[in-house]
């Protein structure tokens, strides 16, 4: 476990996410490359064929500065673009094309809430750049190493990303975990990108150093390659335990870029200061700068959504509701919509968020569902269940064997709850007198061992009781079920 | 007059009017081919059948009282770094000897949609790096005017064609002087427009701050309908401008200069560059007054200093960026080897020429760590120092007169051993490329020795109109250059 008391660890990240433009960066190819036929979505633009110039995509435009507003960034007025030069074949041009000095957004912040507390990472800034094709090697473990010869395919080339850098101000690994799960829950809410880490459209690059005893910056080490966020977390512990070790025994930590292997759990050096490559960033004259007027930026204003942190404090504030639900509730913006029309259609606010908080995310795990809005359970059907139960016409457990008819294709509510076969009102007096005979004598060994005083601590009382209530899907009263039984057993 | 011997305009005026068919123009040039590129050497690639083809079309569609276009029928030529979809485009380079591209170039498609006829694509320094049309997989072109030199470069091969009849008008690209230099050393008209007037999609790049789509002709009325057809908003190349452009043949209605400021070169002494050429301009100048124009001296201290300094820093960072893309993966020559850097290596090493070779490496120098400061940094503040010293004069001067190059063209293989002198004879044409200015080389006559004089019209950026209707006064009073039967002069002092 790695020691955060020995030296203040410092870690800042670089984010990039993939922004959900229907087209590339710079041409007009699609950019849903997953599954697709290799080469297939490129064009002469994304091969560079000679004689072709970039052309920029707008809506990257608008929707970088869309998150660079999500993050209180300033959007820039004028910002251009550069080429970042190097040889490699999945870069068609053998350079990228990336912003860097003059960035479309700058500075800003991001608030995060750790087990250390609130906290407030500062974002140094967001830019736009492509994003490289993809090297398959015909290796038994997809690796360069062994191959014969390697393919190259540019589907993913020119794809849309913007590069978020923050400051250096996480402490912890679960700090720089909570920085990317709201800087993605930010961009899904503003529409910018899935970000989904599996599929590549998030990406974190990591910059961690230990600092030295007179609180100054340690050498700071880039760590790549992290797919998850618990690969993020656990490269990082790692990169904590290997640095205090390295200068627990007198050493010194150099600066290098390393990958982390998920497999083995370890990072691996992969270039150090002396071979890290010179990029020679040149000026991309092929490409007229980024100008935004005040006009646009007002407008990208005005468009902005709710943001989480707002409907957090609205939810807390118009019902109710406690800093955990909100949390949960907002969590995804489609989940909080949808509790908000479970709400707007007559469910109790502090019930329904319970609904949807217990029942509806169970419901939706069990049937796999990634996106509420595939749950056939629409709101108004749910906010109907709720206010049944809420009118005592129908128990809290029937009315989950409701939910999971519904959910499982059940259209119609009335249907699904005689199909619960859930009696209609209470369970009582004679009816539950009948039923009350009718366990004991198909249980006739537990009645029994408590007739014959062998249940002292009152477990198998507490069986017989189960029954009756599962009998009567929660209909009866647990207390006077437990009476009805206690006289029949002779105490 | 022959067919060969019209301008673009006179041609398609002829053409129109049922004198001689488009068909029968085309012939006349491939007449002058085959009588002349033996010698010559201009072209890379002809197209006679398709050339034919469209000729025969262009007829049918004229028969039946169609308008074809203000160039119905004409023949052109460019310079083989346009993209021509499906004929193959070399950039004179070995890496790209096989390459046929998929598209064409924005300004080819504007000349073929204006009924012109693409007749071939002409010779030039290997992606257009040179002043002299010698670094070539084909081998040097000749200046028409005396075959023993050089026609000048990069876009040589479409000048020498323009010179020795074989079109009226052609396209090169002009980054440093590529084609007014070139223009000069073949005693015809060249404009390279404002940097912005004409889409560069298309176009083999160089050095994209830089390069610029250029016509060459006989005629500054030719040189001004090639603008109003090249110069226009393209949406495929974002750097090219989106404004309303000036009809430019209404520039030729220019009659006089007066009211008129021009501002004549004075920064060098006669014994500083070529005694002819500073001549031309002495002379260019006394025709501005004569017209009726305010002439006055002005010096040029800076650009003349740092220009030629600044360029090759600008240039050849860019150009070592932009040829990055020849990794022998996707198109052209590949050389295959043990390892991808062997495989980098060997593609790149045996298909770039050695001057191609010198300006990667030089490029990538330059924008090493450490270079870039101390090269890069100061090169683009000089440019901001240049574009003042031009503003300055601009703010005064209509237009403003300088020679094209310090030297007459000279023979084969006397410079290419020397880059540093070569790069020199830029002197002249490199600041007006990095102001991102207009300008026109204007035809002044010959010399004893019958070689092309010039000199150079430079107008503020956007201003190419202003410099069309200078230069059609002068070339009223001095005379359009002719087409030469290329030959070989006597023995030079």
């Amino acid at each position: 476990m790695a020691d955060f008391s020995k030296r203040p660890v410092v870690i800042g990240l670089e984010v990039h996410i993939q922004l959900s433009t229907d087209t590339k960066l710079f041409c007009s190819c699609p950019t849903d490359y997953i599954g697709k036929e290799p080469n297939s979505n490129t064009c002469p633009i994304c091969l560079a064929v000679p004689g072709t110039l970039p052309l920029l995509n707008d809506r990257a435009v608008a929707l970088g500065s869309r998150m660079g507003l999500g993050l209180h960034g300033e959007i820039q007025h004028y910002s251009n673009f550069h080429r970042k030069n190097y040889f490699y074949p999945d870069l068609a041009k053998a350079y990228q094309i990336t912003q860097y000095g003059l960035t479309i957004s700058v500075g800003g912040y991001l608030d995060i809430e750790s087990e250390g507390g609130a906290k407030r990472v500062r974002v140094h800034h967001l830019h736009l750049e492509e994003d490289a094709g993809k090297l398959v090697h015909p290796t038994a473990d997809g690796r360069l190493t062994g191959a014969a010869y390697s393919l190259v395919d540019y589907n993913r080339g020119g794809v849309p990303l913007s590069e978020i850098v923050s400051e250096p101000d996480m402490s912890s690994p679960a700090e720089a975990r909570d920085y990317v799960v709201r800087l993605r829950q930010l961009a899904r809410y503003l529409d910018v990108s899935d970000g989904e880490m599996e599929s590549g459209s998030l990406r974190v690059d990591a910059n961690i150093s230990l600092s030295n005893p007179d609180g100054s910056y340690g050498t700071r080490v880039e760590i790549k390659n992290m797919n998850s966020l618990k690969s993020l977390e656990r490269a990082l512990m790692y990169e904590i335990s290997r640095q205090n070790k390295v200068l627990d025994s007198g050493g010194r930590i150099i600066q290098e870029t390393r990958l982390w292997d998920d497999a083995e759990e370890v990072t691996r050096s992969m270039r150090n200061k002396e071979t890290a490559s010179d990029y020679r960033y040149y000026p991309e004259m092929d490409l007229a700068p980024i100008v935004i007027t005040d006009d646009q930026i007002d407008k990208f204003r005005r468009s902005m959504p709710e943001l989480p942190w707002e409907k957090r404090e609205r939810f807390a504030d118009c019902f109710g509701l406690s800093k955990e639900e909100t949390s949960i509730l907002t969590e995804q913006k489609e989940l909080a919509r949808y509790y908000e029309d479970v709400v707007s259609n007559g469910a109790p606010p502090s019930r329904a968020a319970n609904w949807v908080r217990m029942e509806v995310l169970r419901s939706l795990n069990e049937h796999g569902l990634r996106d509420i809005r595939d749950f056939k359970v629409r709101p108004e059907l749910l906010a109907e269940l709720v206010k049944r139960v809420e009118a005592r016409e129908i128990s809290s457990t029937a009315a989950k064997e409701v939910l999971d008819l519904l959910a499982s294709g059940e259209p119609d509510l009335g249907e699904a709850i005689k199909r619960v076969g859930a009696p209609a009102g209470r369970v009582t007096g004679d009816d539950l007198s009948a039923l009350a005979d009718r366990i004991l004598s198909e249980n006739p060994d537990v009645a029994d061992a408590i007739r014959s005083g062998q249940d002292k601590k009152g477990g198998k009382v507490k069986f017989l009781q189960g029954l009756v209530m599962k009998e009567t899907k929660g209909q009866a009263d647990p207390k006077e079920a437990s009476e009805v039984l206690s006289r029949k057993l002779g105490f | 007059m022959q067919i060969h011997e019209l301008t673009a305009v006179e041609t398609a005026k002829a053409i129109k009017e049922k004198k001689f068919s488009s068909v029968e123009a085309v012939k006349a040039g491939f007449e002058r081919i085959s009588k002349y590129e033996g010698h010559v050497g201009a072209l890379i690639t002809t197209l006679e059948e398709e050339a034919l083809r469209k000729a025969s079309e262009i007829d049918s569609r004229l028969a039946r009282g169609e308008d074809a276009g203000p160039l119905a029928g004409v023949p052109y030529i460019v310079k083989d770094n346009f993209c021509t979809h499906g004929i193959r485009t070399t950039c004179s380079s070995r890496i790209l000897e096989n390459w046929k591209p998929t598209y064409n170039a924005s300004p080819v498609n504007y000349m073929n949609d204006a009924g012109a006829i693409l007749m071939a694509k002409a010779n030039l320094d290997e992606f257009a790096m040179g002043s002299s049309t010698e670094n070539s997989i084909i081998g040097p072109t000749k200046n028409p005017r005396d075959l023993r030199r050089v026609p000048g470069g990069s876009s040589g091969g479409s000048a020498a064609a323009v010179a020795a009849g074989y079109v009226p008008v052609a396209l090169g690209t002009d980054t440093g002087g590529s084609v007014r230099q070139p223009a000069a050393f073949c005693g015809i008209q060249g404009l390279k427009p404002s940097y912005g007037e004409v889409s560069r999609y298309g176009i083999i790049a160089y050095c994209s701050a830089l390069d610029q789509v250029s016509p060459l002709a006989r005629s500054v009325e030719d040189l001004a309908v090639a603008m109003e057809i090249l110069a226009r908003a393209d949406s495929s190349d974002t750097t090219c401008d989106g404004y309303d452009r000036p009809k430019f043949s209404g520039a030729l209605s220019t009659e006089n200069l007066k009211g008129c400021r021009i501002g004549v070169f004075a920064g060098f002494e006669a014994s500083q560059m070529d005694p002819d050429l500073y001549g031309a301009l002495s002379k260019a100048g006394d025709m501005c007054r004569e017209a009726g124009a305010a002439v006055e001296p002005i010096d040029l201290p800076i650009a003349v200093k740092y220009g030629v300094a600044t360029y090759y820093v600008t240039a050849l960072a860019d150009a070592s960026s932009k040829l990055g893309c020849y990794d022998g993966i996707r198109y052209g020559t590949h050389i295959d080897g043990p390892t991808l850097a062997d495989m980098y290596a060997n593609t790149r090493t045996a298909s770039f020429g050695e001057e191609v070779r010198r300006r990667i490496i030089l490029g990538t120098c330059l924008l090493t760590e450490g270079f870039y400061q101390n090269y890069y940094g100061p090169a683009l503040k000089v440019r901001t120092k240049m574009t003042e010293e031009f503003d300055g004069i601009f703010e005064k001067y209509d237009a403003y007169l300088l020679p094209t190059t310090p030297s007459l063209p000279y023979l084969l293989g006397t410079k290419e051993t020397d880059p540093n002198r070569m790069y020199l004879g830029d002197v002249f044409t490199v600041p007006i490329s990095l102001g991102g200015l207009p300008g026109l080389n204007l035809s002044m006559g010959f010399n004893g020795d019958g070689l092309p004089l010039s000199v150079q019209i430079v107008g503020p950026r956007y201003g190419d109109s202003k410099v069309l209707g200078v230069a059609s006064v002068l070339e009223r009073m001095i005379g359009r250059p002719r087409v030469c039967d290329p030959r070989a002069l006597g023995e030079v002092a």
